[in-house]
């Protein structure tokens, strides 16, 4: 045992000069599914952080004009269990040592991270990982994504306000699925709607026939829906058309599942369709477009921006910014109070991160599907400017 | 004593009795996980979870390999375990110590209920049995959101201090040294276990249930009792990964979960006890280079990586240990294989 | 009511029938070879991507239809001979690895070739709609998957049950070193099996995708759910397995109408309890006279 407490001192005193050693690079550790059924975020991530270094270079002067160059260490989390993100991130800390920590498609592997950040001081940029408590899971954690929250409670009010008066609910068995749903329902409800029927379909479901049926008995005006962005959600809106619910007026309100790059699995049935989200790809921010051309030049005509790309380019913008304010080797909660309040120009359109909760706040678009030039296409038709995490007015932080 | 027995020609390897193996081969394994946590002080995050697998596959040996009690369903066994110690520790105590043994209990209690339930039915039908067990399990999980966190994970957990001195540092010393312990401590009731009469007759039963039964033989209740070792086991195993992680995932009870620990099992080689450890580092070990490589292509290097093995190792991983160990002998195989 | 009936027993059969056609091929293989085939799915996916490469770029659905079930039929003709063949002789643990191996590289390959994104099979532009079937309006695809599986079934029924090449067949499945000491040449009718199998599983997925997306983790995916099929019904059994893949769509579809909160757990309690109640399937091929 005295051998062990030994070892473990003589690691600690290594471990600390040598952190500070290498101060010409600032590497960041981006931790994401690469392989299984979430690889999508970790290639979206992956293209837009190197369509942003491509854009602005990988060297960024930092304020005593000292060059720095900032380097991204991939991990595939492999959609295995957060405790391999628990695994990798430590690896990145320890052995990398990574000055910031980003990435995350699913929030357990962001709150299984929390220990490490905190404890090493690491700022955390989340990406994705929309449950809305998770920034309270360490003082070093920001997010540039979203919360689901956001999403649902715009979706509600939108309804209430745009002529439906009874809806029905079907979201997704787990967590965000519960989210989005009481969300909805509090905001719709309280603007006056009622709710009428609420089903919650197994996780990766792609069979909807009966409650499809369900719904079309009911008669709602409107059908909001949670579902998990591919099979589930292509599957949800085709049997949605194949059942005549669309037929019969019901209109289909949802949050993530038309992302334009979505829209090319959908024919033209999914016209009409509306959704309450954080980025409309079509925007005509010049970030936007900026970003998008960049993302074709470097990856081919398929590549396009999404949720992922933008969170990824923000997020890698928050870094450089901080670099060049603080230099390569402040304290990690420096960086993090550099953070808060910051605003940036996102491609979605404008952004802050919440001060107190350094969570993003940002504008909530209601889009249309509709058809512009032979294609499927998301129009902004209505957008609630500056929304916070509702979850975090409901539930304030304990002093 | 060394004397290699002519190697048997059955599917995957034949039981090794003690005697095959010498000192150098019982104490190599463990060198290398006390030497890996002085010389590669930076992966004990990736050599304390690789452990804990090996210990998950160690228990699935027993159930698997040496019992035939053939299993799609031990990530119940695990994920349960997880949770238990995860839940106690946010609701009950702190002291990991109690936690683990806490989980140990309720999964070795799971184990003896559903083991009564099941274990008359063989083969497919009690593979099935075990998958539904496992997926209702993941549901429960998923839904019971107030105890487990559903699919956000279960968080919160907080330890105190092993013995009130050892605590666990985010540099993961601890949590390596306490699962080093407790895969040692499994390892030698394992190696007990299968060399006694009771472990004779579980390879019995295996190879002939029958004729097992008719020279009166409980086998029923031989059956039973490994089941729930074996579940206990694996819920220490899980109990280690809540501890060490700090967390839980509902990932711990999926079927992936299931599936990823017997093919470590069989890919390093059953009813060697020692397959499981290389099955379980070289399956994560592999997984995680290839994935630095390029992260979008280890399934396909792990996937022929099984491949091969099957087609060129009748016994596992552990086929080339001994094919390596009978050329320095410079022994000729009798007969060589089917 | 009647309507109302009607229309539940639509949707599971619907859907029952693309599992029996995806696990058909599965029962006969593992009752005829005794492999235990956890890759059979990625035969299913391989049918749907290729389908669904075909009508993205312009093929007629019919003719892509036509063109995965000989894709996949081939690939399992390949497979079958160089793979599977030595597999035969080993233990089901043995074969439980590669075929997982298998698994791992058929999903790694889909990834590589088709991106990770669900890839859509683009059906005609009839079958998407719904249909007045007299009582109300139906959707025209499910009607489709339950003629297809209807005429499948049919066929297989004829074959297995009146024709010379089913007895030998069952004959194989019974009893295979018998068999082969009467004179069968077992070798071909493993091949020949092993490729339908695997043709009707490219059809199954190719048409089926509709309720069960290709995606790259399609195969490990599903796999559950064909496995179910199989062993319910009774391994070997191809009227076992027709029996448990509908009753099996029904199932879910009646639990997901009216016992929605527990739509998960019902399906596997169902398949718990009839297991402890007949531990060899529905219509166990081998009892059976």
């Amino acid at each position: 045992m005295k051998r062990f407490i030994r070892a473990a001192g003589v690691v600690a005193a290594l471990a600390l000069p040598m952190a500070s050693a290498s101060a010409d690079v600032v590497k960041v550790g981006l931790l994401a599914d690469f392989t299984g059924a979430f690889a999508v975020w970790g290639s979206q991530f992956q293209q837009a952080i190197k369509a942003y270094q491509e854009v602005h270079g990988t060297k960024i002067k930092g304020p005593d004009g000292k060059e720095n160059e900032i380097q991204f260490v991939y991990r595939d989390l492999t959609s295995a269990g957060p405790e391999k993100a628990k695994q990798l991130a430590e690896e990145l800390v320890l052995r990398e040592k990574v000055k910031f920590l980003a990435g995350f498609d699913l929030s357990p592997q962001a709150m299984s991270v929390a220990d490490i950040a905190t404890q090493a001081k690491i700022p955390t940029i989340i990406m994705n990982a929309a449950t809305a408590s998770i920034t309270r899971g360490s003082p070093y954690f920001v997010r540039v994504s979203m919360t689901i929250p956001q999403h649902g409670a715009a979706a509600g009010r939108w309804a209430a306000k745009n002529g439906v008066k009874t809806a029905y609910t079907i979201v997704s068995d787990y967590a965000p699925g519960y989210d989005a749903e009481n969300f909805f329902t509090k905001e719709f409800e309280k603007g006056g709607g009622k709710v009428i029927g609420s089903e919650r379909s197994p996780q990766q479901e792609t069979n909807y026939a009966a409650y499809m049926e369900k719904v079309l008995r009911a008669k709602p005006d409107a059908l909001f829906m949670f579902q998990p962005a591919g099979s589930p959600s292509l599957a949800f809106v085709k049997a949605y058309i194949e059942r005549g619910l669309k037929a019969a007026g019901i209109k289909l309100i949802g949050t993530g599942e038309m992302q334009q790059i979505f829209l090319p699995q959908f024919n033209d049935d999914a016209i009409g369709v509306v959704t309450s989200f954080h980025y409309t790809e079509t925007n005509k921010n010049p970030e936007n477009i900026a970003l998008r051309a960049q993302l074709k030049k470097m990856f081919g005509q398929d590549a396009d921006a999404d949720i992922a790309s933008v969170a990824a380019w923000d997020g890698t913008d928050l870094i450089y910014q901080a670099v060049a304010a603080l230099g390569p080797s402040a304290d990690g909660l420096k960086y993090v109070d550099f953070f808060k309040g910051k605003k940036l120009n996102s491609p979605r359109g404008p952004i802050m991160i919440d001060p107190d909760e350094r969570d993003v706040i940002q504008n909530i678009y209601i889009r249309q599907v509709e058809k512009r030039d032979g294609k499927l296409v998301n129009i902004d038709i209505g957008q609630e400017d500056m929304v916070k995490d509702p979850w975090k007015l409901e539930n304030p932080a304990k002093k | 004593m060394s004397a290699p027995t002519p190697k048997p020609t059955s599917p995957l390897g034949e039981m090794t009795g003690p005697g095959r193996f010498s000192l150098v081969g019982h104490a190599l394994p463990w060198l290398v996980i006390a030497a890996f946590y002085f010389l590669v002080d930076d992966y004990l995050g990736l050599g304390t979870q690789v452990m804990i697998w090996v210990l998950f596959a160690l228990s699935l040996d027993l159930a698997l390999g040496y019992a035939g009690i053939v299993t799609l369903g031990h990530a119940a066994f695990y994920g349960l375990g997880a949770y238990a110690a995860g839940i106690f520790s946010i609701h009950v105590s702190q002291d990991p110590i109690l936690g683990h043994f806490f989980a140990i209990g309720v999964t070795a209690l799971f184990g003896l209920l559903s083991g009564a339930l099941i274990l008359h039915t063989t083969g497919v039908t009690f593979l099935m049995l075990t998958l539904v067990i496992v997926s209702i399990m993941f549901e429960i999980g998923n839904q019971a959101r107030g105890l487990t966190g559903g699919d956000d994970g279960l968080q919160g957990i907080r330890l105190d201090p092993i013995f009130g001195v050892f605590d666990f540092d985010l540099w993961g010393h601890t949590a390596y040294i306490y699962t080093a312990v407790v895969l040692f401590i499994w390892f030698v009731i394992a190696w007990r276990l299968v060399h006694s009469p009771f472990g004779r007759s579980l390879d019995g039963i295996r190879q002939n249930a029958r004729r097992m039964r008719a020279i009166g033989t409980p086998v029923w209740w031989r059956l039973l009792a490994i089941y729930t070792i074996s579940a206990a086991m694996a819920g220490s195993a899980g109990a280690l990964s809540a501890h060490a992680t700090k967390f839980v995932g509902l990932s711990v009870l999926s079927l992936l979960t299931s599936g990823v620990v017997t093919v470590m099992l069989i890919l390093g080689g059953t009813r060697r006890l020692y397959g499981a450890f290389i099955g379980a580092a070289i399956y994560y070990i592999v997984q995680e280079w290839t994935a630095q490589i390029s992260p979008y292509f280890w399934e396909f290097v792990v996937g022929i990586m099984l491949i091969a093995t099957v087609l060129f190792l009748d016994g596992g991983l552990m086929e080339l240990g001994d094919r390596g160990a009978r050329l320095l002998g410079g022994r000729r195989r009798a007969g060589g294989g089917e | 009511m009647f309507s109302f009936a009607l229309t539940i027993l639509l949707d599971g059969l619907s859907y029952g029938m693309v599992l029996f056609l995806i696990s058909v091929g599965l029962t006969i293989t593992m009752g005829l070879m005794r492999v235990v085939n956890l890759a059979h799915g990625s035969f299913a996916m391989i049918g749907g991507y290729v389908a669904g490469y075909l009508t993205q770029h312009g093929m007629n659905f019919f003719l892509a239809v036509g063109a995965a079930v000989i894709v996949s039929g081939l690939l399992g003709a390949v497979v079958e001979t160089t793979v599977y063949r030595p597999l035969y002789r080993k233990g089901e643990l043995a074969q439980v690895l590669l075929t997982i191996g298998l698994v791992f590289v058929a999903t790694a390959g889909v990834t590589e070739v088709f991106g990770a994104f669900p890839y859509n099979v683009k059906m005609p532009e009839y079958l998407t709609q719904p249909v007045d079937i007299g009582f109300r309006t139906y959707p025209a695809y499910r009607l489709f998957l339950i003629a297809v599986g209807a005429v499948v079934a049919a066929v297989l029924w004829y074959v297995i049950d009146g024709s010379i090449l089913g007895a030998r067949l069952r004959a194989a499945v019974d009893n295979a070193r018998m068999a082969r000491a009467v004179g069968m040449n077992v070798n071909v009718l493993f091949t020949g099996t092993f490729v339908v199998g695997c043709g009707l599983a490219g059809l199954g997925g190719a048409i089926g995708a509709g309720v069960m997306a290709m995606e790259p983790s399609y195969a490990l995916k599903y796999l559950r759910l064909f496995l179910i099929v199989v062993i319910v019904g009774g391994e070997g059994s191809f009227k076992g397995s027709l029996v448990a893949a509908l009753a099996l769509g029904v199932i879910d579809t009646l639990g997901k109408y009216f016992f929605s909160q527990a739509a998960s757990y019902l399906l596997y309690a169902a398949v718990f309890a009839l297991l402890l109640w007949r531990p060899q399937g529905l219509l166990p091929a081998k009892s059976a006279a």
